[in-house]
This record gives structure tokens, C-alpha cells and sequence, in this order.
């Protein structure tokens, strides 16, 4: 127990002489590896425990045998609550975008078909969901399939996201945002072309 | 309620197109140049040498004071236009400038310093013959003015009349002349053509007739010019047909009949077939006249005679000599003579003689003459000025001076001399000499020109603006471009040689910018010059070519006015029709840009053609065609020839064609184009509208173009009279093909390029049967496609005709008001055809819309503004008779203005119809600046969409910007540049900082 890294009182100490002057000047190293961690521990541990987290804490403790562990171990075999559990827990994510329609529609409702930065923010939003949803479609899809009913769960999804998509788009036409009248081409149309050249006037 | 939120709209609406300038914005991107018009009468202020001012009497009926150092106006009274306004005679003494004008009818008398009105009388109407100063005992106290059966006398300080008397006898007898001498008596002299000569004094004080009696005269055939009082009030008259001069005393009754002097006696000789010309001088009303007199012999031959005792001599010959003039000095009195130079020689050697005397000798003498001599020539540039003393016909010593005069102004047409003492009590001169080109030229004694003044520009007849050419490296790296590639290597040669040269250029830039730094800042001068001349980033600068009814051409620089080159043309006669084209713009270089300028004599209908460069004016090489028959009209077609000149048709009285130029490819092209090229003539005066087509040459010989008449439409002229037809521009530009409802659907413009908007008045002017017809006429078909009936509507009429609407105003005779119409021209809902436009193939009419409004005032004139690509919206420049230029939003002449205003239409932005239309002050383009008898606006499109270009001219000329959206386009010019640079540094920084702080954070983060 001679190392200077003893009142470091750190499982890696970069430098000695910190508060003591024990150890001495000329017999500083830069850095330690110290072995007997089980002798510190017991002595700094409910200090460590409040200043480094746990990371250590769960760290080898050479208390217990390799491979004891002092919880239970569950019991992994699958029961017939938990199916339920996860078919309920499926249904929750596919019908999450239809659920969200009212909500929409009542938000639709309340901004109006003004152009403003608040209604165009909502309409980014709620174009931008179902979208999003749509282009993580098969990451939703692996949700699903510990589900029995995993295609029609994915189809309620689909249609639930195109319902709010379709709605978003709905929204942007009702606000004027969407080029579907002449009107929206008019800059577009070239000058025709002139057939004849005519010239001429009062006679001089 | 409803009309609050009217109100409210329009308020804003307003409130967002308002344009005014600001004060510090003033005379930054205008300019106005006043001027008078060609001079009829001159005076100057005083005698004295410090005196500057110089009143002056124009044809535009301008009674004006300029100063004599600078050539500015000091003030100017713009009378009315035409007879009413015309000004009779200016008389001037002391500070009083009295003028009659409209033919007799008001006697004015205008204070010269600062062009106040004295007084004014209002005079029986017509018939006015003469006016002159009287005055008793060496004070001039009246005005005489004589009629032609009337004699009346006003006082000169308040214009009251003191007498009127009628004439005897006033229906044979044709008085023509009044003449005082200072005395108690007044004579007015009357002519019995080739019988006698009628002479009544009337007594100055009751206006009683003292004496009368008739003198036989079967020479005589008219006073003015012919006959003149010398010394104490002798008549002298001369009369070509027996080459003589007569002479009568005309206080005393003796001799009864004139004393004939024949010339021959004399030694003098009359050109053949010339009227001989008398001037005579009275330097001060009150005082009898002087003895000495000039005779004109001949159109360049002047001799100087003088009468005592009864006889009369010669005393100096002036030949060749064109104009003579006199003038006063204190008690002296000056002659101007002016001579072509190359043929003076023999009046040169006799002057010679008398230089050897002192002028002090002279200052013995009660008047003093002094012959100003001034030599002219028309191919020299020289002129030479000498004064002569008179008397004896001596010359003063140091007078002569060498006078260069623009030599392509043509001939000097009036002389004004303004003679003073000096402080030595030697004589003194400046002079005054109008051009034929109506330029008035101010000259000091050195021979040095004062200031000149370009009055050929108040009568501008057409104008046109031309972009400026780039400069040298700008069109050489352009050159590089536009020439065929000759193959890799000389391709690159070409292009290091043009970046060398670019290098130079701006070596030699930036060394220009060194030297000029060290200079003090007054001596470093923007001046432009035709050198300097080069198209700035926006083309903002144009050169404007203006022509003038005098046949003068000019280049002014449009940003600051500057008059960069003038070309005379000699053989235009007086009302003379011209059209100037842009044949060849600046963009092809190394071709130089080419204007054609179309001039047609009235009177023989016999054209010629003028083709100039418009950049520099100077007289292109190209030859046009000889016209040999009469032009009846032009046209430029879009077609080019190989130099990229456009091609320009002349049609003749027999419907044949000139083609100019008329190279073999341009007459090839024209063959195979004829079928697609249209004429129309409008004969006003048989009320026929007729379309004509370019025939297709049967046999190979191109040269022969002719035409075939397809439609023609008649107006009876018994009923209406066609007095405007108005097409598009062809260089108008239409961004956007229809208009936005407020359903968001389309309604699609009707744009026929083709379309003539046809202006006729009834011939009946009576209130109730007076009508203004309006049609819209397809120029290739002939077909009417819309007619418009204003009933108990009078003329004149101002139209302007663009993109798919015509507005027009007119005289509104039943609520005698000033009322705007608006026509406009939609095809509906659908397009028929949107990619090519012929009007032979439009089997719909268009829908049209028309709404009226009254507006406050009358108009002189009225002008769309016009923009690069035509996104723009679109403002009517309307030249108000006030002076001011009115900026009216063509938002205000919609004909869909609802009644009432709807969803819709707010969503259109439509303003609900208001019958009155404003006029809002901040409208006017020229703030203050009011522009006089606005005869035409010019707009022009500049680089930038938002920028037009505004020439307005009249007897002013006024240039300005306009921006009918505002700069939408261009920075504001207070905008912050420093702050907006500084918060985008300090961004930077922050955002460099703030990275490498949160990667320091993030390694110790790291470390942790």
C-alpha cells in the first residue's frame, strides 16, 4: 500500500500529490493502476457513490463470485396476458393516426383559412406527420409484427396516415396554397407568337 | 357605414401608391431647361455696362427677361397659344416692358426687373397697324397706338387712355405708321396704294387734328420698311420701280410734293428685283430721329447715307453685308452690319484708312455712329466684328474682334447690339445674334462667346431615346463574342488580348482615380462628353434625339441634359412633317446605331431622308434611296438586313414600296415575307381607312414592290372627321396574359397586336348633336371590332392605346366637364389560341368593358408608362395645362371598379367606382417644376423592371424617373449597408467563436 495513488482515493489517479505531502515530489508518477480496489472501495464507497454514479459501482465487486447475481431471475415463459398485452399495444400504434384526425380537424377549425405564419406552421405540421410516418413505414412495420394481425394493423396505420396527409392537402387547397387554378399557370404562358407585321398611319 | 370603408380602401390604396420625392431628392435624377422660342423682338435693360438684362418678345408669345452674363431666365410670362396671344411689338423704356398682343387687343405693360404687371388695358379687338413711344419735352410719358381707323394714346405709367380719335376716311386710306418727335404733334401716316400718301398731325395733348393733307405718291404701295422719318422729321421712302428716294419735311407745308432723289444720283444701284429696305433709328422717343439711315440694296448690300441741309449722302458702303442694326449708348447710337468674311476684302481696305484716327475725336459729336461690321461666312467658322464710327463711316480703334459662330447653324438671321460707355468714355459693345437654327448667340467684345442658348428646342416636333453603346472594352469583349470562331488558337489569342485591354483599361482607371485624389475636390468635374459617353449598369443614361420643327436634330444626354451634338438641316422647309425611326439599335456592335429620319415637305409631298448616327450625329455614309414621288407613309418592319439594320418600307402616292436598305437578301426576304406584311392608310380628309398587302413579285426582278389594297372601311366625312388613329408600341412588352379574378380563374386579355384605335369628332359642333366616336379596327382584316359612341361629347381628344385597353378623354358638352373613358378588351375565360396570334383567325369578338369618370381638369396631353418586361404595373402620365405632370395609376381607369364592392373584388384588389377621379398633389412627377405647354410625353423602358424614363417637351423640356410600383427592384437609398454588414460580421464571428467554445466543451466534456 506504499502508492502515493492511496490518497488520490481514485481507481485511476492521474496525479499524486494532491492533498497530503506524504508521498513526496520526487517519487510522483503520472499515472497508477491500483489492484487492491476492494480495500478503497470499502473505505471511499459511499463517497464514490455519490461523486462517480454507478458505472463503477456495478463494476466488478470481487465480494460476489463471476456469474452470482443476487435478483431473481424472471420467468421468461410467454403467458397469455402478454399476448393481449402486445396485440392492444399494436393496435395502439396503428390506430395513433387515425386517433389524431379529430384533434386535427379541430385545430383545421380553429386557424382559419387566412395566410399567416401560425396557420402555415400547423399545415407544415400536420402535412409533415403523416409523411414522416409514411417514409418510417417499415420500422413500424417490425413494431408490428409480433402482432397476429400485423397486415390489417399496417393497413389501419396507412390509411390512418393518408387520412391526415389527405387532410393536410384539403387544408393547403382550402387556404389557396395548392396550384389548381388557371390562375396559378397564368405567368407561365408565353406571348404568342405574331403571324402578320402591320404598319402604317395618317397619310403623311 | 358602407361609404366609411370606401373611403378607408381607397385611403389606403392611395396612401400605398403615393410617389412623391423627397427634399433631398430634388433635381437628382431630373432636369428641366426652360426656353422661349425664336425672338421677334429684343431689347436691352439699359446702357449702362453693368446692366444684365435683356427683355425679350418670342412667336410662342413668351415675353421673357433673360440675363445677359449667364443666358439664364429671369423671369417669363407664357401668353396664350395661337393669335389670341400673339405678341404685336414690345416697346421698352426704363424699367417698363410695354407689349400689345393678340392683334391689338391688350396693351401691357410688364415691370422688367421683376417681370411684374404694371398695368393692363383691354383694347377693341384687330386690326392692330403700329405702336410707338411719345413723349413732350424730353420725357417720354405716352403710348401711341394706331389702328387701323383708329388712333389712341395711353399714358405709359398707368395705361389710361388719354384720347382715342377715329381716322378720316379710314375705309380708303390705310394707316400704317405713327411717328413722334418729342414735339407737340403726333403723325400718322396713311397709304392710298399707287396714288398718294396721307399725312395727319393730331395734337399730342387733345388729340385734335391740326393738319391734314394727302401727297401724291402713284408709287407708293406700303409704309413699313419702305418709308422713315430722319432728322427733324423728314419722310423718307424709296421705291424700287423708279430707283429713287423721296423726301418731305413733314412740319411745314411748303413743298407740296415729294422731292425725288434718284439712286443713280447717289452712285448707287439696286439689285435686281429686290425691294429695297429703309431702317431708320430714334434712339429716344422724345427726341427727333437721327439724320443718318441704312438702305438695303440688295440681300447683301447695306450703304449708310445721311441727309442734312436737304441733300442726301453716302457715307459708307457696305458689300456684301446681310444684316444691319442700330443701337444706343448714351447719347451715341451703334449700326451692326454683318458680312460673309471671304468677300470683305474692299470694305476691309477702306476701313483701314480711317483706323489711323482716335475715337476720342468722335466723342465731340452729338450722336456717334459705329458700324459694327461683322464678317460671316458660311463654310468658315471666323467671323470678324469691328465697330465703325459713323458720321464719317471711320472705324474704332480695338474693336475688331474674330467671332467663331457654330458653322452649322446656318445664316445669322438678327443682330441686337447693346453698345455702353465705358469708363474711358470709349465705346463698348456686346452683341446679340439669332440664328437660322433660332440659336441666340451672346458675344463679348474679345469675340468670346458669353452664352448661347439652343431655342430651336422649345418647338420639338419627335424624339426618340437610344441606348448609349458600351464602352470600348465592354464592346470589344462583346465583339468577341458575337464574331464566328476562326479555331482554338486564335480563339484564345483573342481572348487574352481582350483581357489585356481589360487590364489596361483598368489600370488606366485606377491611376485616374490616384491623380484625381490629389486634386482638390471643385476641380474634379463630372462633365460629359460625347468621349466619355458609355451605358451605365441599369442603362439608366440614354441619349435622347430630339428633332425640331426648325430642322435642327439633337443628342442631350438624358441624365443631365447636356446638349452632346446638334446637326442643322439646312433645306427643311417651315412645316415640314417628320418621323424619326431607330433603324439600328447599339446592341450590334462594331455596327454603328443608325436613325433614319423621315422629312416630308407639305407642300410638294416630296420626302428625303436623313440617316444619322444618334450617338455622335453625324451623317451616316449610307446612302437612302432618291424618293422621286411623294411618301404617304412609313414603315419599319422587324425584319434585318446582313448589318442588322432593320428594313424600312416607303409607301408612295402610287402604293409602290422602298425598300432602305434594299440589299438582294433584304428583298429576298421580302418576297418571301410579302404575303405577312400589312400596310393601313388613314385619309382624313375622305374619312377612308384602307389595308393594303405587299404583292409577291411574279417575275425574278426583286426590285419592284407593290401592293394590293384588300379592305378598306369609310367614314362619311360629311358626318364625323377621323382626327387620331393610335396603334400599339411595337416595343411594348406584356408579362402577364390575362388578369386574376377574384374566384382565382382567369380572365384572359384580348392583345392584338394588330389593333388600330381610331378617334372621330362629329362634324356638327352644336352641344346637343356633338359626338366622339371611338373604333376599334383590326389593321390586317379591316374588321371593326368595337365602336364606342360618346354623345353630346366634344373634342380634343387624348388617347393612349396600349396592351389590351384604350383610354381616351374628351370634353363632355352636356355637363361641361372633362370625362375619362376606358375600353377594355378581354377574350374570356378561355384562350382560342396561345401560342400564335393572327387576325385572320379570330372568329370571336372580344368581350369589352368601358367605365367613365370625371376628372377635375383639362389635359394637354397624355402618355402610358412603359417598362422592360412589362410586370410593372402600369401609371397614365397625363401633362396637365397647368404645367404639371400627373402620375394616375391606370388602377383608377379599371372599367371592372364594382358598384358596389364584394368579396370578390376585394380579393381583386379592385377599388369600388367612384365617378370623380382625384388629382393628388403628390402625383406630380415635377413637383414644383411646372413644364409649359406640354406637347408630347416620351417614356422609355430603363435596365431596371421597376425604372421608366420620362421625357416631357413643349416650349420646356423635362426628364425624370418614374416608378410605378416602386423600386422593387433596387435598394432603397438609406438602406443601412453598414449595420446590415456589421450584424452578418458579428454573426460570423459569433458563430466561429461560439463552434470552437463548444468543441473546447466538448472534449472536456470527453475528458470527464
Amino acid at each position: 500500500m506504499a502508492s502515493p495513488g492511496g490518497h488520490g482515493g481514485g481507481a485511476v489517479s492521474t496525479r499524486g500529490g494532491g492533498g497530503g505531502g506524504a508521498g513526496g515530489g520526487a517519487r510522483r508518477m503520472k499515472w497508477a493502476l491500483e489492484l487492491s480496489l476492494g480495500n478503497t472501495r470499502r473505505v471511499t464507497s459511499a463517497l464514490l457513490h455519490m461523486t462517480r454514479g454507478d458505472r463503477q459501482s456495478s463494476q466488478g465487486d470481487i465480494l460476489y463470485p463471476i456469474g452470482y447475481s443476487d435478483k431473481a431471475v424472471p420467468d421468461t415463459s410467454v403467458q397469455e396476458a402478454d399476448r393481449n398485452l402486445v396485440e392492444k399495444r399494436c393496435w395502439d400504434v396503428a390506430l395513433g393516426p387515425l386517433k389524431q384526425i379529430p384533434m386535427n380537424l379541430f385545430i383545421m377549425y380553429m386557424s382559419g383559412n387566412t395566410i399567416s405564419i401560425f396557420p402555415i406552421m400547423m399545415v407544415c405540421m400536420m402535412a409533415w406527420r403523416p409523411i414522416q410516418a409514411l417514409m418510417s413505414l417499415s420500422a413500424t412495420f417490425k413494431l408490428l409484427e409480433s402482432s397476429s394481425q400485423q397486415w390489417l394493423q399496417g393497413l389501419v396505420y396507412l390509411v390512418g396516415n393518408l387520412l391526415g396527409s389527405a387532410l393536410a392537402i384539403y387544408k393547403c387547397q382550402s387556404m389557396g396554397l395548392l396550384p389548381t387554378h388557371s390562375s396559378d399557370w397564368l405567368a407561365f404562358i408565353e406571348p404568342p407568337q405574331r403571324m402578320e407585321i402591320m404598319g402604317g398611319g395618317m397619310v403623311l | 357605414m358602407a361609404n366609411l370603408t370606401t373611403c378607408l380602401t381607397l385611403f389606403f390604396l392611395c396612401y400605398g401608391l403615393c410617389s412623391a420625392v423627397y427634399e433631398d431628392q430634388v433635381g437628382k435624377f431630373d432636369w428641366r431647361q426652360q426656353y422661349v422660342g425664336k425672338v421677334l423682338f429684343a431689347h436691352f435693360d439699359s446702357h449702362s455696362q453693368a446692366a444684365k438684362k435683356l427683355i425679350l418678345a418670342t412667336d410662342k408669345n413668351i415675353v421673357a427677361s433673360l440675363n445677359s452674363r449667364t443666358g439664364e431666365l429671369f423671369w417669363r410670362h407664357v401668353d396664350k397659344v395661337g393669335p389670341e396671344g400673339h405678341i404685336d411689338t414690345l416697346l421698352f423704356h426704363g424699367q417698363d416692358a410695354v407689349v400689345m398682343a393678340g392683334n391689338g387687343r391688350l396693351l401691357r405693360s410688364w415691370e422688367s426687373n421683376i417681370g411684374a404687371l404694371n398695368w393692363e388695358m383691354v383694347l377693341d379687338t384687330g386690326s392692330f397697324q403700329a405702336a410707338i413711344l411719345a413723349g413732350t419735352q424730353d420725357s417720354v410719358k405716352f403710348v401711341a397706338v394706331l389702328k387701323k381707323a383708329v388712333l389712341s394714346l395711353h399714358y405709359l405709367s398707368n395705361g389710361h387712355q388719354k384720347w382715342v380719335e377715329t381716322l378720316p376716311d379710314s375705309d380708303t386710306v390705310q394707316y400704317q405708321a405713327v411717328y413722334s418727335s418729342g414735339g407737340s404733334q403726333l403723325f400718322v401716316l396713311g397709304v392710298v396704294p399707287y396714288s398718294h400718301l396721307s399725312i395727319i398731325a393730331f395734337n399730342i395733348e387733345d388729340g385734335e387734328i391740326m393738319s391734314q393733307r394727302s401727297v401724291a405718291a402713284p408709287w407708293v404701295s406700303k409704309v413699313q420698311a419702305r418709308c422713315g422719318v430722319v432728322d427733324q422729321g423728314v419722310l423718307l421712302c424709296v421705291d424700287a420701280t423708279t430707283l429713287s428716294l423721296y423726301m418731305l419735311p413733314l412740319n411745314s407745308e411748303e413743298p407740296a410734293e415729294l422731292q425725288q432723289v434718284p439712286l443713280q444720283s447717289l452712285d448707287l444701284e439696286l439689285a435686281s428685283g429686290y425691294q429695297p429696305v429703309l431702317l431708320t433709328t430714334q434712339p429716344n422717343p422724345a427726341r427727333p430721329p437721327l439724320a443718318q439711315f441704312f438702305l438695303q440694296l440688295g440681300p447683301d448690300h447695306h450703304v449708310l447715307l445721311q441727309l442734312s441741309d436737304g441733300l442726301i449722302s453716302p457715307l459708307r458702303d457696305f458689300q456684301p453685308a446681310f444684316l444691319v442694326s442700330f443701337a444706343t449708348a448714351g447719347e451715341k447710337t451703334v449700326a451692326a452690319v454683318l458680312s460673309p468674311k471671304n468677300e470683305t476684302v474692299s470694305a476691309k481696305a477702306g476701313g483701314v484708312v480711317a483706323e489711323t484716327v482716335h475715337p476720342f475725336l468722335h466723342f465731340f459729336l452729338m450722336h456717334c455712329f459705329i458700324v459694327l461690321l461683322l464678317d460671316h461666312a458660311y463654310d468658315l467658322q471666323a467671323s470678324s466684328v469691328s465697330l465703325y464710327s459713323a458720321d464719317s463711316g471711320r472705324r474704332l480703334l480695338d474693336t475688331t474682334v474674330t467671332v467663331h459662330l457654330d458653322p452649322n447653324g446656318g445664316k445669322p438671321e438678327k443682330l441686337y447690339v447693346h453698345a455702353f460707355l465705358k469708363k474711358d468714355d470709349s465705346v463698348g459693345y456686346r452683341l446679340l445674334v439669332q440664328m437660322e437654327d433660332h440659336t441666340l448667340t451672346f458675344l463679348q467684345q474679345p469675340g468670346r462667346v458669353v452664352w448661347s442658348r439652343e431655342e430651336a428646342l422649345a418647338d420639338v416636333v419627335t424624339m426618340e431615346m437610344v441606348d448609349l453603346p458600351l464602352t470600348g472594352t465592354q464592346a470589344e469583349l462583346e465583339g468577341e463574342f458575337g464574331k464566328k470562331a476562326d479555331g482554338l488558337a486564335a480563339m484564345v489569342l483573342k481572348r487574352l488580348s481582350s483581357q489585356l485591354i481589360l487590364l489596361q483599361a483598368w489600370i488606366a482607371h485606377l491611376w485616374k482615380l490616384f491623380y484625381d485624389a490629389r486634386k482638390p475636390r471643385s476641380l474634379v468635374k463630372n462633365e460629359v462628353t460625347i468621349e466619355t459617353l458609355a451605358r451605365d449598369e441599369f442603362n439608366l443614361q440614354k441619349m435622347i434625339v430630339m428633332v425640331t420643327a426648325s430642322g435642327k436634330l439633337f443628342g442631350i444626354d438624358s441624365k443631365s441634359g447636356t446638349v452632346l451634338w446638334k446637326h442643322y438641316l439646312h433645306d427643311v422647309q417651315p412645316n415640314s412633317v417628320f418621323k424619326l425611326m431607330v433603324q439600328r439599335t447599339t446592341a450590334h456592335f462594331p455596327h454603328p446605331p443608325q436613325c433614319t429620319l423621315l422629312i416630308k415637305d407639305k407642300e410638294t409631298g416630296l420626302a428625303t431622308l436623313h440617316v444619322f448616327n444618334p450617338i455622335f450625329g453625324k451623317k451616316s455614309h449610307v446612302t437612302p434611296p432618291a424618293l422621286s414621288r411623294p411618301v404617304l407613309q412609313s414603315l419599319l418592319l422587324p425584319l434585318m438586313d446582313q448589318d442588322y439594320s432593320k428594313v424600312l418600307l416607303l409607301i408612295d402616292d402610287e402604293y409602290k414600296v422602298t425598300a432602305f436598305p434594299s440589299t438582294k437578301h433584304v428583298l429576298q426576304q421580302l418576297q418571301e415575307m410579302a404575303s405577312s406584311i400589312f400596310f393601313f392608310l388613314v385619309d382624313s380628309s375622305q374619312g377612308r381607312l384602307s389595308g393594303f398587302r405587299l404583292r409577291k413579285a411574279r417575275e425574278l426582278s426583286l426590285t419592284d414592290l407593290s401592293t394590293e389594297l384588300i379592305w378598306e372601311v369609310v367614314i362619311p366625312p360629311e358626318v364625323q372627321k377621323i382626327v387620331a388613329v393610335k396603334g400599339k408600341r411595337a416595343s411594348e412588352h406584356v408579362h402577364s396574359q390575362g388578369r386574376v379574378m377574384g374566384d382565382r380563374s382567369v380572365l384572359y386579355k384580348y392583345l392584338n397586336p394588330n389593333l388600330l384605335a381610331v378617334v372621330t369628332e362629329s362634324v356638327d359642333t352644336h352641344q346637343e348633336r356633338s359626338f366622339v366616336g371611338v373604333f376599334l379596327i383590326d389593321g390586317i382584316t379591316g374588321r371593326i371590332i368595337h365602336e364606342a359612341v360618346q354623345r353630346k361629347a366634344r373634342g380634343p381628344i387624348h388617347l393612349v392605346h396600349s396592351e389590351n385597353w384604350v383610354v381616351y378623354e374628351y370634353w363632355n358638352a352636356k355637363s361641361r366637364r372633362n370625362e375619362f373613358s376606358v375600353l377594355e378588351l378581354f377574350e374570356g375565360t378561355e384562350l382560342y389560341n396561345s401560342t400564335v396570334f393572327s387576325s385572320l383567325d379570330r372568329p370571336h369578338l372580344p368581350q369589352v368593358l368601358q367605365q367613365s369618370y370625371i376628372f377635375p381638369s383639362s389635359i394637354s396631353t397624355m402618355e402610358a408608362t412603359l417598362t422592360e418586361k412589362g410586370i410593372t404595373s402600369r401609371h397614365l402620365l397625363v401633362g396637365l395645362p397647368s404645367g404639371a405632370i400627373l402620375s394616375l395609376p391606370k388602377m383608377f381607369l379599371d372599367p371592372r371598379r364594382p358598384e358596389v364592392a364584394s368579396e370578390q373584388s376585394r380579393e381583386e384588389n379592385l377599388i369600388p367606382y367612384a365617378p370623380e377621379m382625384p388629382i393628388r398633389t403628390e402625383w406630380f412627377i415635377n413637383y414644383n417644376q411646372s413644364v409649359s405647354r406640354v406637347k408630347g410625353i416620351y417614356t422609355a423602358p430603363s435596365g431596371l423592371e421597376s425604372t421608366c424614363l420620362v421625357v416631357a417637351y413643349g416650349l420646356d423640356i423635362f426628364q425624370t424617373r418614374v416608378y410605378p410600383s416602386k423600386q422593387f427592384d433596387v435598394l432603397k437609398d438609406d438602406y443601412d449597408y453598414v449595420l446590415i454588414s456589421s450584424v452578418l460580421f458579428g454573426l460570423f464571428f459569433a458563430t466561429m467563436i461560439s463552434k470552437r467554445l463548444a468543441q473546447v466543451k466538448l472534449l472536456n466534456r470527453a475528458w470527464r
